[in-house]
């Protein structure tokens, strides 16, 4: 059943009764009043004048009456659903803000507040659940750091063949517990709605790659930075937009192989692109990676985990995108224009 | 080198001194900050580790505290937070570095023996990267026992990045350091400087010791590969 119950067509046809309802009302006054009889009404001139009478006493006041009330009805209401019909576009808009959204009920009529309340109250909820069930799981992986690093080293003093491999799964499982907190503090930030700072995208890749670069070169790979003409800035914080490119760097580091080399870019426009020496990504697979626990195939064992389910969450916060263009092999961050 | 390595978790700071004493330094272990206060009146120590959040109280408070009255070796704060308010509240107190728990030895071993390049009271007249030696006085350089004939702004080039071994030197700093403030720099004049450094090292022995980051700097390799 589609059937909806439409508030005007209720209106419509409550006042086409009222009309009905008033008519043989009028029209049973005019015939008391008149006294008129049945046989008044068969007499040619009497006729005339009772329908004279009628259009006077009946339609003439039905129409003065009905014709405004309609107007007037239909205005109320529409000015009434408007502002839901902004309520509801407010809300579509914030698509990627959802955490601590709350429907603005300053406009809307008071007898829409009940409603609202509650599903304001029903998002509170909500979004506490949310929030105990990531600050569990940043909790989880903040205990989980202590063990992990003991027991990195203990493999660290191990004079054995696999004691390398075992440190290097150990090193998977810590980058994975990282990605973890990072996860929940980037949630924690877009909740608490950041101010925003204006950021210069060339000087957060220059901290990045010199950051990374040692470790990229220890393992026998290049990075590089390329920046075009422009002073590139985006609106977001800085240490956010730092994590994102870290981890599509990181990811970008997994799958180049070894004597390969890493390229960013940064300018003109506000995005920041990082090339590597893999297969390329097509956008259907990075769809499926920002989905959060899947992996590439192609990744290692030391795979890519939740890296860009991160990247992705980051850029969403800061109004931007993840793209991908596989023929280039490059991953994009990109920024609303400033 | 003597290192005190400040941590509550005994046994994790039983293997962070034991990966430190197998890469050469010599460890000792507090567990609580009065520990940390008798070892340090006991003994002279090059550089400290320290956790944070200790039982007897606040590493960085203890820090501050220290630093007002003493003089103290240089310290990297080790701690499990990794947000950036407590990087800058470590770094008010007194600290020379931090480092994100868990961290990794050879990570730590790196920025122990960086703190110990830098200049300061108790700099290293010779600094040391793979089988790079420069004499910051006689401002020689040697790979090994092959001498290296540098000139003046050389010298000062190889100092810079061996101060900084392992870390990337950004360009500019480069230019800061390398060239006088009237000095007029031609746009490619460190790429210029950077290259005959390395051509020398090469012909040294130090081959692939010196690498360019395009876009951003240059980094002398720590540990010879």
């Amino acid at each position: 059943m589609t059937y909806r119950r439409s508030v005007s067509r209720k209106l419509a046809r409550g006042l086409a009764l009222v009309g009905l309802v008033g008519t043989i009302l009028l029209l049973a006054a005019v015939v008391f009043f008149y006294s008129l009889t049945f046989d008044d009404l068969t007499a040619q001139d009497a006729l005339i004048k009772a329908v004279r009478e009628m259009l006077e006493h009946v339609a003439l006041p039905l129409v003065v009456l009905m014709v405004p009330v309609a107007f007037v009805v239909r205005r109320v209401i529409r000015q009434a659903f408007d502002s839901l019909e902004e309520a509801a576009t407010a809300i579509e808009a914030a698509r990627g803000h959802e955490r601590g959204f709350r429907i603005d009920t300053s406009h809307l009529p008071a007898e829409a507040l009940p409603f609202t309340d509650a599903v304001n109250d029903l998002l509170g909820r909500l979004d506490d659940a949310a929030m105990r069930q990531e600050a569990f799981a940043a909790d989880v992986a903040h205990e989980l750091r202590t063990p992990l690093a003991v027991l990195s080293l203990e493999f660290d003093r191990l004079d054995h063949d696999d004691a390398a491999r075992l440190k290097n799964d150990v090193a998977g499982m810590r980058r994975l517990v990282d990605q973890l907190m990072l996860l929940a503090q980037v949630d924690a930030t877009a909740a608490a709605q950041f101010p925003l700072e204006s950021v210069s995208l060339v000087e957060i890749a220059r901290d990045v790659v010199s950051l990374l670069a040692p470790a990229i070169i220890a393992e026998g790979k290049a990075i590089t930075l390329d920046v075009g003409s422009g002073i590139p800035m985006a609106r977001g914080r800085r240490e956010a937009i730092a994590a994102a490119l870290r981890n599509l760097i990181e990811n970008a580091v997994r799958v180049t192989p070894l004597g390969g080399t890493v390229n960013i870019r940064v300018g003109p426009d506000p995005v920041i692109a990082v090339g590597d020496g893999g297969e390329g990504l097509s956008p259907e697979r990075l769809r499926e990676l920002v989905r959060r626990h899947s992996r590439a195939d192609h990744a290692s064992t030391n795979g890519a985990g939740l890296g860009l389910a991160i990247v992705d969450r980051i850029m969403a916060a800061h109004g931007g995108q993840l793209t991908t263009d596989p023929a280039v092999r490059e991953l994009s961050l990109h920024f609303p224009s400033a | 080198m003597r290192v005190l390595v400040i941590e509550d978790n005994d046994r994790l700071a039983k293997l962070v001194a034991d990966g430190l004493q197998r890469r050469g330094f010599s460890c000792d272990i507090a567990t609580t900050l009065s520990d940390a206060d008798s070892a340090l009146g006991g003994a002279v120590y090059d550089a400290i580790i320290l956790d944070l959040g200790l039982p007897d109280g606040d590493g960085v408070a203890w820090l501050a505290n220290r630093r007002q009255y003493r003089q103290m070796p240089p310290a990297i704060i080790q701690t499990a937070r990794g947000a950036l308010e407590d990087r800058v509240t470590g770094l008010d107190a007194g600290a020379d570095d931090y480092v994100v728990k868990p961290v990794e030895i050879d990570e730590l071993a790196a920025r122990i023996r960086a703190l110990l390049r830098r200049p300061g009271p108790r700099a290293q007249p010779v600094l040391e990267a793979g089988c790079l030696r420069f004499d910051t006085a006689a401002r020689t350089a040697h790979c090994g026992d092959y001498a290296i004939d540098l000139s003046r702004r050389e010298a000062d080039l190889l100092e810079l990045l061996l101060r900084r071994a392992g870390t990337v030197v950004r360009r500019e700093t480069i230019e800061d350091a390398l060239y006088n403030f009237n000095e007029p720099v031609t746009p490619n004049a460190v790429e210029a400087a950077v290259s005959r450094l390395r051509r020398k090292l090469d012909e040294a022995g130090a081959t692939g010791a010196l690498h360019t980051i395009r876009g951003v700097g240059y980094m002398l390799k720590d540990v010879a590969a």
